[in-house]
């Protein structure tokens, strides 16, 4: 027996040789994959306990890693030597955002580019038609019309750009309005475009761009709308705006009647910092991004504030100088890995970061499963 | 050899009497001792005899103590054993584990109800034919005395219900409630199974949560007095019933709940015994020559109508009138004028205005919210919201059904004894009317008759 021992103790020290050398590679392997995305340790429920959760923080999107789960490996790096092939394209200083039919439209306004994610696809790309006549500037929101056009607002050109569905830029409008338009919505063959210069909402036909109607700041409705950022309509087709210096919400029709109006400036429940993006989902709630609160606020259709989340100091599922949010029914299921079993979803909510690693928050409104 | 056989045969006789009619013989000759002329002749009475009795086994229950019989002073026999103890020597005794007792047999007290010898009745009971003499010798038999008795109580045969001496049921009924009482009231066990609604104290609970089982001053039996009782349950109908500014009649009189309502089941939402406007209909659809200010004959109003509106397509009145009662006009579920001419004020027209576009009479000028207008001005706005002298709906559309699109009022809206004739036409951008309040006027969204 003695024997044994003395004759396995070689194999015994190579054994743990190779074992160590193998951990060490394994971390300088991974040590060159780049940033992994780190999953929360539990779920992140909004409002806090004691309160039944209702937003769940579901996930993250800062560069087309997180969609298309290519990394930047060491390995491929010796292997091909091509580092820019495989480099993972970053979303830099997003603003406005818009989901249609699951896919994503973000206006990255730092580098003037819009990205489409399509989640379903697994696709990271930038719009095709960004380029000579079509080169955004400063893009800062962006819609979509029945037949797939894209309509975006860029501030620095002071124009709403239309692209095809394919992404190819169709044409502009705005130039002789005299315009600073920082958000664009579609409704049926009408296209309005909030202009921040002139605090009001020009109304175009949506096709030829042609001005048919100016609203929220006529001689009736005068200073209505105060340095207005942010607008979208309800499923009834009634318009509501976010204002800067007013801390209001106002609900317009399309003849720009004032059908309501909620919030001021503050610091309490309801009350806006500075209110920045603003949607209205399916169901005629309405959320409005603060970027002085750094959070979303949800109201009913009578403005009655029903919760809000995303403020800071969380290790997950906070919001950085928040600014855009959109929100939609439609492919629930593509983030269902990261849906607590014990909660059901209704709407996903997409809210942009300016700042910070997650550039795109991904949130679920529902409710726990009975 | 003949003479041995006369003697066997004879012999055979012997044996026969002594083994098979000697003691029938015997047996009788002690009953006939026992029901002689002078002693127990009251046992020959009975229809029914205990069966020893009738076997003349009067020594299966009783032992001779003494010799002589009858004793001037004491008995000359005994029982040969006390209480139920005597009947359990031919009859089973009852598993306490197997179900609750009925107090007198726990007791051993079965003279209670039986009588030992014989019965005019069933059972041996001490009564025939009406229990109750027997049942309310211990249990109270006041609450029997009401207006309303349930048949079997009143008829007494408690039996039908109740299991004299053992049951796993509550009041040791023979069955559960609810089957015990579909038993007989079959017709509601048929239609218990096609309903599609059912009353939920008959889901959940037992006949006896609405119903006395005995009797009641109440007709049907009931807990308690009609709507009251109902609102033990529903609650939130009280206070409309009391204190509702108009009131439906049909609450107040005959069968009250039980007027629009059926008790047990239905295959109609609401427990209603048909389609909701049919039932309105029984009342509100005939004609009605009974009281000064008579029901409206809505059926007429309706019958062959081209256009009804939306509610009452879906035969669903509730969703304009609250038939519970209402503070409103003509049971309406929330405020509408009741004159011709009532201006536009924010709430005035709540009721219209829930369903239909709630800013339709909000703003003089609309691209949205009407196609009555004249570009965008809204002539909504214009008849209905002129603060002097607006007009109700009633000044052109109709209320039900009408062969005019919009449910405009064809026949034009009563205006004291003239009905204003309206003349609609409709163009495809917009129309004209020649009605009794103007001369011919047109309206047209796209091209403004109206030039600003």
């Amino acid at each position: 027996m003695p024997v044994d021992v003395v004759v396995n103790r070689p194999g015994s020290i190579r054994l743990a040789f190779l074992l160590v050398l193998i951990f060490f590679l394994l971390l300088l392997f991974s040590a060159c994959t780049g940033p992994e995305v780190v999953r929360p340790q539990g779920s992140v429920f909004f409002p806090p306990v004691p309160n039944p959760p209702r937003v769940q923080y579901l996930t993250r999107i800062s560069s087309s890693t997180d969609v298309d789960g290519k990394k930047l490996g060491g390995l491929s790096i010796i292997a091909v030597g091509d580092s820019r092939a495989e480099k993972p394209k970053p979303i830099i200083k997003p603003y406005g955002i818009t989901v249609r039919d699951g896919k994503l439209y973000v206006c990255d306004t730092s580098p003037g580019r819009l990205i489409v994610i399509d989640p379903a696809r697994k696709t990271f790309e930038f719009l095709k038609g960004n380029y000579s006549f079509g080169k955004l500037k400063k893009p800062i929101n962006s819609a979509l019309d029945s037949e797939g056009n894209l309509y975006v607002a860029d501030t620095m050109r002071k124009e709403v750009l239309v692209y095809g569905p394919s992404g190819s830029f169709l044409r502009a409008f705005g130039k002789g309005l005299e315009m600073k338009p920082v958000d664009v919505a579609i409704d049926g063959d009408y296209l309005y475009v909030l202009d921040l210069k002139n605090h009001d909402i020009k109304i175009l036909d949506r096709k030829s761009g042609k001005l048919l109607e100016t609203i929220g700041n006529d001689s009736d409705n005068k200073h209505l709308l105060s340095m207005p950022i942010s607008l979208d309509t309800d499923p009834k087709g009634s318009i509501y705006v976010s204002n800067m210096t007013s801390g209001k919400i106002i609900n317009l029709d399309r003849d720009g009647h004032l059908l309501g109006e909620f919030g001021k400036l503050g610091d309490g429940f309801g009350q806006f910092g500075r209110p920045k993006g603003l949607t209205v989902d399916d169901q005629g709630r309405i959320y409005v991004v603060d970027a002085a609160h750094q959070n979303v606020q949800i109201f009913n259709k009578d403005g009655r504030l029903l919760m809000f989340f995303g403020d800071p100091g969380l290790p997950f599922g906070s919001l950085n100088l928040p600014a855009g949010i959109a929100v939609t029914s439609e492919g629930i299921d593509l983030f269902k890995e990261y849906i607590d079993p014990a909660f059901q979803v209704e709407q996903l909510i997409f809210v942009t970061s300016q700042f910070g690693p997650a550039k795109i928050s991904v949130y679920g409104l529902g409710e726990l499963k009975n | 050899m003949k003479n041995h056989k006369i003697i066997f045969h004879f012999a055979r006789l012997i044996s026969f009497f002594v083994i098979v009619i000697s003691p029938l013989f015997f047996t009788q000759s002690i009953l006939a001792a026992c029901l002689t002329s002078s002693c127990h002749q009251q046992l020959k009475t009975f229809a029914q005899l205990h069966e020893p009795l009738v076997e003349g086994e009067c020594q299966a229950c009783h032992e001779r103590v003494v010799e002589e019989h009858p004793l001037k002073k004491g008995s000359s026999f005994k029982l040969v054993a006390d209480g139920a103890a005597l009947c359990l020597e031919c009859h089973d005794a009852f598993d306490p584990a197997s179900g609750k007792l009925h107090d007198a047999v726990a007791e051993g007290e079965c003279l209670a109800c039986h009588n030992p010898h014989g019965s005019n009745g069933d059972g041996l009971l001490q009564a025939g034919g009406d229990l109750k003499v027997i049942c309310f010798e211990c249990h109270d038999g006041t609450p029997f005395a009401q207006e309303f008795v349930h048949g079997p109580a009143a008829a007494g045969v408690c039996l039908e219900c109740h299991d004299p001496h053992q049951s796993n049921n509550e009041a040791l009924l023979l069955h559960d409630s609810k089957s015990l009482c579909l038993r007989c009231h079959a017709d509601l066990a048929t239609g218990l199974e096609d309903a599609t609604v059912i009353h939920a104290p008959l889901n959940d609970e037992a006949c006896n949560s609405c119903h006395e089982v005995h009797a009641s001053p109440f007709a049907h039996l009931l807990k308690g007095d009609g709507p009251k009782f109902c609102f033990s349950c529903h609650k939130e109908l009280a206070d409309k019933y009391n204190k509702a500014g108009t009131k439906h009649t049909a609450l107040y009189k005959d069968g009250r709940c039980g007027n629009c309502h059926a008790p047990h089941f239905s295959s109609y939402a609401a427990l209603l015994p048909e389609r909701e406007s049919d039932v309105c209909l029984r009342c509100h659809g005939k004609d009605d020559f009974h009281r000064s200010k008579a029901l409206k004959n809505i059926r007429t109003e309706l019958t062959e109508k081209e256009h009804l509106h939306g509610p009452l397509n879906d035969g669903d009145c509730s969703a304009c009138h609250d038939p519970h009662g209402s503070d409103f006009y003509r049971l309406l579920v929330n405020d509408y004028p009741e004159s011709f001419y009532a201006p536009y004020r924010k709430g005035t027209y709540a009721f219209c205005l829930s369903c239909h576009e709630e800013n339709l009479l909000r703003f003089p000028e609309t691209s949205i919210y009407t196609l009555f207008r004249d570009g965008k001005r809204n002539l909504h706005y214009t008849h209905v919201a002129d603060p002097r002298k607006g007009r109700s709906c009633r000044a052109c559309h109709q209320a039900h059904a009408s062969n005019g699109p919009k449910l405009v009022n064809e026949d034009g809206a009563p205006f004291g004894n003239w009905k204003i004739p309206l003349r609609l036409v409709l163009t495809e951008t917009g129309g004209s009317c020649s009605p009794g309040c103007h001369r011919r006027m047109s309206y047209d969204r796209k091209n403004p008759v109206i030039k600003k």
